[in-house]
């Protein structure tokens, strides 16, 4: 048995550790961004650099006195948090703050937070705390309906605001219910979903249909035994192709060929008795297709040009104007790859000093690392974090209480969905969405939301002898 | 519970990695490898430059040159690129700016969304192609600052002020109107024909994509000039104006106040079109340090140079009208051609004398009447029209004859190709019912009252591109081409609109013409225009003389050679007297020179005559 009560012996210090570590980067980096006014403000904790040090001073503490809080508390009250950040889900509908076009703040003076920040703690509380109770199996449908529920109830008010990229993360749970047995058939369907809802948007209907039609043929000939099949197929995808090639009038007749060629060899698979296989790849042509033309649709038809240019700029950005609509990311990368091997060194990035990179301190934060300390920093803060998720994987797998665990999971994912799409989006690999980098950009809410997700993870280890 | 599912930690830890990966992966990819970005190590953004188009020139009829481009030089700056320690001193010396003006141009609104310290704005526009030459040699040490090519007019004929117009910037609300197409500083067509053929002269803008360092200097094309937009040239515009002509016709008019139109009958295109006093087109060339100055004074003037006659006044027609009366007489059945109406010198009812006539014989027909522009003769016809439904019904009448006006193109703008044209204005029988409702209730109107409308005095008021177009309908024997200033434009095939090519019928058949052409030559031959005569060219003409506070107008419009007309002329000279004294000869040299093109030695005295009549002195 070991001691209740603040444990500081048994804290993680690996984990506290990199936390300190990216914070400190954090306060760097929001300093060197507003160091032109931190020389004109004179008095430091008035500029945007004295701020986020209290910020990261109060945080620090909150991580202290939360060690102090008996770590079943979390446990008992995870509903009772949970059904809190719901109500201030809603409530910030209806009192909140416009900020950009979305209603996903309370301000209070000069103080701001965004409740989205309390619901995702709150969620991964009563997830992990659901999903402790007795009956509960990833593996029974009544089981997944709430788990998917329990997450999905936040993600729709969230939507509401709209808060895209917030609402984003909470698909991160997903990763906690693969671990506690959620069947991986889900991700394939969710995947193969996403992917034509993505390739609808880019691509026209009909080379979607093509490309389906021949990708599946091709898994339905790896099934067939029979090599004289594989010839047959394999000489008609050629004299397709070869249509095409030469003929682009001749497409509509390339597609009928296409689909009978496709149907032909489910026939052929069914009566080798694979009659399910057929079926569902069949199936997920007619989906694939359905979900593909609603995207074309809705894309065309439905979007404004400046919400189409929004997913140009991800999936297609050389169609996009570079001082209009691709501008932010443009500089972006400028400013990241400006950086080099070295780096321009501390305090001497000039994209930073000229305002060229927007929210630079806030979403943007990591080309001021990518600018200034270059390949080595960006290596370096990546790897802090692949690091930090790790480290928090071995942690979750070493308790013995499930709500821990899965607790730790929750965090784990939150976290991962934060740095990829925020990292990937300064660099172009994802769209533009604005969620901050934890513990690094700027924000006093957002700090202290995260400086409190990881406290409460380390507390609940600290005591994973208990349970 | 057990936990069965263990291993799947491993795949988790896994795609934390390859997530991981792939982030670095591309971070090594853009600061690594990518030579996209990497060899422009000092690029700090990519910036758009606008590329401006030529605007189209424009030509006369025989494709001389009448306004052409010349470059001009904008200064433009960024401001969070200028360097603090620049030498301010030489740079104002070199730009003949004093530091003041220096300061004021850098102090913007930083806190609007116009203007951005790291978005370029005009820092000094329009410096000219000189005091350009001397400042790009120290360009260089100025860093921030860079030159935008722009094109402004240049005029090399110096004629055709009024027709061509002039271009300027345009102002916030075109801007905010425009949709896109312009943006502050760009120029637009002012007046004239720069205005008329603005969509067509201005061309398209192009877009220039390149890499900025820090210093604001140009290191390389974006992506090799993939994205770039080549700008498109405006359309060169052929104008109907004969620049001969044109220039001619200012000489004709210097020292006067009215205006010329000459136009081409049969097509309806505009040969020449005078407006005296005009200007030097080149006092507002964009870049002529005096422009504004200029403008300002222009402005002032109480000769109003900028006023376009041609359109913009609107005079009654006087005795010009007389011919149109005949014509919807005739038409109408109220007068036959060859009858006789007896004038003591006045028009007289009920032995009142009541409109005043000069000496002249008695007319036995209408184009005697024409030719010795009886007042007496032709106040009986009108009111014939009018009464024609009785005594007590004389708004029908009216109305019928102001249908004829209205077909003759009157009482509503032509639609010429000029912006802002008049319509001049017809009395009609409702403004009459209402006016004489005003003076006393139920106060009935006739004939009598308006009997000053036959002789074109009273509320009638013609444009002089009315004028001249009713004098093309005559010398058509019944129809008009509206008239334009529009040819086609040079190496294009986009055709001019349709309406500038249709024949408008005014409804009186060719028959009734006779007459009235008969009597506008003898007018000249030995009538009241025998100013106008040309030995050997038949001009038909009619002279007018309009009453008003100073000394009359003097007006005169006419077309030649009688039978297939080439060319039909409107002059009116204000405050000139008598129409035969000023606006006929000046008629006649105009149609003289167009078909003779010179002037003939035996009547060169009349050119010098014209040419050095100052009338400024009789204005009111």
């Amino acid at each position: 048995m070991r001691p209740r009560g603040s444990s500081m012996k048994y804290m993680d210090w690996t984990t506290f550790s990199i936390y300190i570590g990216l914070i400190s980067v954090g306060l760097l980096m929001v300093y060197t961004v507003d160091y032109e006014e931190a020389t004109i403000a004179g008095n430091f904790f008035r500029t945007s650099a004295g701020k986020q040090a209290i910020w990261m001073v109060i945080s620090v503490l909150a991580f202290f006195l939360i060690t102090l809080i008996e770590w079943k508390f979390w446990q008992t009250f995870s509903y009772l948090i949970y059904g809190l950040s719901i109500f201030l889900l809603v409530a910030v509908l209806f009192l909140g703050t416009n900020i950009k076009g979305a209603t996903s703040w309370f301000t209070f003076g000069s103080f701001s937070f965004q409740p989205a920040e309390i619901a995702k703690f709150g969620t991964s509380l009563a997830l992990a705390n659901f999903l402790s109770t007795y009956n509960a199996d990833m593996r029974d449908i009544r089981t997944q309906f709430i788990s998917f529920a329990i997450f999905l109830v936040p993600t729709g008010l969230i939507l509401l605001q709209p808060d895209a990229g917030s609402a984003l993360v909470f698909m991160s749970f997903t990763i906690m219910l693969y671990r506690e047995g959620l069947s991986p058939i889900y991700f394939i369907v969710g995947g193969f979903l996403a992917g034509m809802l993505l390739l609808g948007f880019v691509f026209d209907i009909e080379y979607i249909a093509l490309g389906l039609i021949w990708g599946f043929t091709l898994i339905l000939s790896l099934n067939l035994k029979s090599r004289k099949w594989w010839w047959a197929l394999g000489a008609l995808a050629f004299f397709a192709t070869g249509i095409l090639f030469i003929q682009q009038d001749l497409f509509q007749l390339v597609i009928l060929l296409s689909i009978a060629v496709f149907l032909l060899a489910s026939l052929v698979v069914w009566r080798h008795k694979k009659g399910r296989l057929a079926f569902m790849l069949n199936t997920a042509v007619l989906v694939g297709i359905g979900i593909s033309f609603l995207a074309n649709y809705v894309f065309y038809e439905i979007l404004e040009p400046h919400q189409q240019d929004r997913i140009n700029v991800w999936l297609q950005p050389s169609k996009c104007d570079p001082r209009g609509s691709l501008y932010n990311v443009l500089q972006s990368k400028m400013a990241i790859s400006s950086g080099g091997l070295q780096g321009k060194g501390f305090l001497n990035g000039t994209m930073t000093k000229l305002n060229y990179v927007p929210e630079q301190s806030t979403d943007f934060i990591f080309c001021t690392i990518g600018e200034e300390q270059g390949f080595l920093g960006s290596f370096g803060i990546i790897a802090l974090y692949f690091l930090l998720l790790y480290r928090i994987t071995i942690v979750a797998e070493r308790q013995r209480s499930g709500f821990s665990r899965r607790y730790a999971y929750a965090i784990a994912g939150i976290l991962f969905v934060h740095y990829i799409i925020n990292i990937g989006m300064t660099m172009g690999l994802m769209p533009i969405i604005g969620i901050p980098l934890p513990f690094i950009s700027k924000g006093g809410s957002s700090l202290l939301g995260f400086t409190v997700m990881l406290a409460v993870l380390l507390k609940l280890d600290a005591n994973r002898g208990v349970g | 519970m057990s936990d069965s599912f263990k291993k799947r930690q491993i795949i988790i830890q896994l795609i934390f990695l390859a997530a991981g990966i792939v982030l670095v992966g591309k971070a090594m990819q853009l600061q690594l490898i990518d030579s996209t970005f990497r060899n422009k190590a000092n690029a700090t953004a990519i910036e758009k430059l606008t590329v401006y188009p030529s605007r189209g020139v424009i030509y006369d009829r025989d494709t001389n040159l009448m306004v052409n481009n010349d470059p001009i030089y904008d200064l433009m700056v960024t401001y969070n690129r200028i360097d603090p320690n620049m030498d301010t001193s030489k740079f104002c010396r070199l730009l003949n700016i004093n530091e003041a003006f220096f300061r004021e141009s850098l102090e913007k609104d930083w806190r609007s969304d116009r203007f951005s310290p790291s978005v370029p704005f005009v820092f000094m526009s329009k410096i000219s192609a000189e005091r350009f030459a001397r400042f790009q040699e120290s360009l260089y040490q100025f860093p921030g600052f860079f030159v935008q090519l722009r094109n402004v007019r240049g005029y090399s004929a110096n004629t055709g002020a009024h027709v061509l117009g002039y271009i300027r910037e345009v102002n916030k609300r075109e801007v905010e109107q425009s949709e896109d197409v312009y943006a502050a500083g760009d120029y637009i067509g002012a007046t004239g024909l720069e205005a008329s053929y603005e969509e067509i002269l201005r061309g398209e803008k192009g877009a220039r994509y390149v890499f900025k360092d820090n210093l604001g200097r140009i290191i390389d094309n974006y992506q090799s000039k993939r994205r770039d937009v080549p700008p498109k040239s405006g359309k060169d515009l052929i104008s109907t104006i004969q620049l001969d002509l044109q220039a001619f016709g200012e000489m004709l008019m210097a020292n006067k106040r009215g205006s010329i139109i000459a136009l081409e009958p049969s097509s309806g295109e505009i040969l020449a079109m005078v407006s005296s006093p005009g200007y030097d087109p080149n006092d507002l060339v964009i870049g002529n340090e005096e422009r504004g100055k200029a403008y300002l004074q222009m402005n002032r003037d109480s000769l109003k140079p900028l006023f376009n006659r041609a359109v913009l006044a609107q005079y009654p027609p006087g005795s010009l009208f007389k011919p149109l009366v005949a014509l919807v007489a005739m038409q109408e059945g109220q007068l036959k051609p060859n009858r006789t109406i007896r004038c003591g010198g006045a028009y007289y009812h009920n032995g009142m004398r009541l409109t005043g006539c000069h000496g002249h014989p008695t007319c036995t027909s209408v184009s005697m009447a024409i030719q010795h522009s009886c007042n007496a003769y032709f106040v009986t016809v009108f009111r014939e029209v009018v009464d024609q439904f009785g005594f007590d019904q004389p708004q029908i009448g009216l109305d019928t004859f102001n249908a004829y006006l209205n077909r003759f193109g009157m009482g509503r703008p032509l639609g010429v190709d000029f912006p802002s044209e008049k319509g001049g204005n017809y009395p009609t029988s409702r403004y009459y019912t209402d006016w004489f409702n005003k003076q006393q209730e139920g106060q009935r109107w006739n004939s009598l009252w308006i009997r000053s409308l036959a002789i074109g005095q009273g509320e009638i008021q013609m444009t002089n591109l009315q004028m001249v177009n009713a004098a093309a309908m005559i010398a058509n024997r019944g129809y008009y081409v509206i008239p334009h200033l529009v040819k086609g434009y040079l190496n294009s095939d986009d055709p001019i609109p349709n309406k500038y090519f249709q024949r408008n019928y005014v409804g009186i058949e060719s028959e009734h013409f006779e007459p009235v052409v008969d009597g506008m030559e003898r007018a000249v031959l030995a009538g009241t225009a025998r100013s106008a005569y040309i030995p050997d060219i038949s001009v038909c003409g009619k002279t007018g003389t309009a009453e008003n506070s100073g000394k009359d107008h003097s007006i005169f419009f006419c077309f030649a050679p009688k039978e297939d007309p080439k060319i039909a002329v409107v002059v009116y000279v204000e405050n000139a007297g008598f129409g035969g004294t000023y606006a006929a000869p000046i008629a006649s040299l105009m149609i003289e020179k167009y078909i003779k093109g010179e002037i003939d030695p035996a009547r060169r005295w009349r050119l010098e005559y014209i040419k050095n009549a100052n009338l400024l002195g009789n204005l009111p």
